[in-house]
């Protein structure tokens, strides 16, 4: 039985590699979707070990994916990361 | 107690001299045991350091009431607990990350995880903006 901190720091530590990406559009998204996942998967608690798996496999391939996207940043701010003035 | 706080010198932050004096073990453990020796010389410490940390405090707040979705006029004190605001775990999740982004600070897991005040969040977030400048 995986433990409440242990998901936590799962959660953790998906927001925090899906800061990295240079694109507003997949930090956005990754941070938008492991909250929704995480939540989701709140409720149904025989399903807790499957789910944090899952989460745990996703993990890396988030961390390879941030590596990816690095290499080819985006040349142009995104608009929605300008200020209004 | 009395003579510890007036004997750090540095004028923005005595709880970090506080808790380098007391370093033993765990970081968490000397932060702690610094919060609770200023709590006994609370007033000293306030005229010391007021300005910054309701600066901080109110910062906290706001983000606290974006991450929440909490109306206006709803009062938040320094004392205020996350969960009595309607905020699960995972929301305080969120609402540390969103304050290690706005302050530029890491904030670690074992300090993460001990959070249920906005006064502990602009606490532990003071500490963190006084030790990077330093490291």
């Amino acid at each position: 039985m995986v433990s409440r901190s242990e998901v936590l720091s799962l959660c953790r530590a998906m927001l925090r590699a899906g800061r990295q990406y240079p694109h507003y559009n997949l930090r956005e998204y990754t941070k938008r979707r492991t909250l929704d996942g995480f939540r989701m998967n709140n409720t149904d608690q025989s399903k807790v070990n499957e789910a944090y798996a899952e989460a745990k496999a996703q993990l890396v391939v988030l961390e390879r994916s941030v590596k990816f996207h690095s290499l080819y940043p985006p040349k142009t701010k995104n608009i929605m990361e300008v200020k209004l003035q | 107690m009395a003579s510890l706080s007036t004997t750090s010198l540095s004028f923005k932050a005595p709880s970090t001299r506080i808790s380098q004096v007391l370093r033993k073990g765990s970081s968490f453990q000397s932060v702690t045991f610094g919060r609770f020796t200023s709590s006994t010389s609370k007033s000293l410490r306030l005229q010391i350091s007021c300005a910054a940390k309701a600066e901080t405090v109110q910062k906290v707040s706001d983000i606290v009431k974006e991450q929440l979705a909490l109306t206006a006029d709803t009062p938040l004190t320094a004392e205020s607990k996350f969960t009595a605001l309607g905020a699960d775990s995972l929301d305080t999740v969120e609402i540390v990350m969103a304050l290690e982004e706005k302050f530029n600070i890491s904030v670690e897991e074992s300090d993460a995880q001990n959070i249920t005040t906005i006064q502990e969040a602009a606490d532990l977030i003071e500490d963190l903006v006084q030790k990077k400048p330093a490291a």
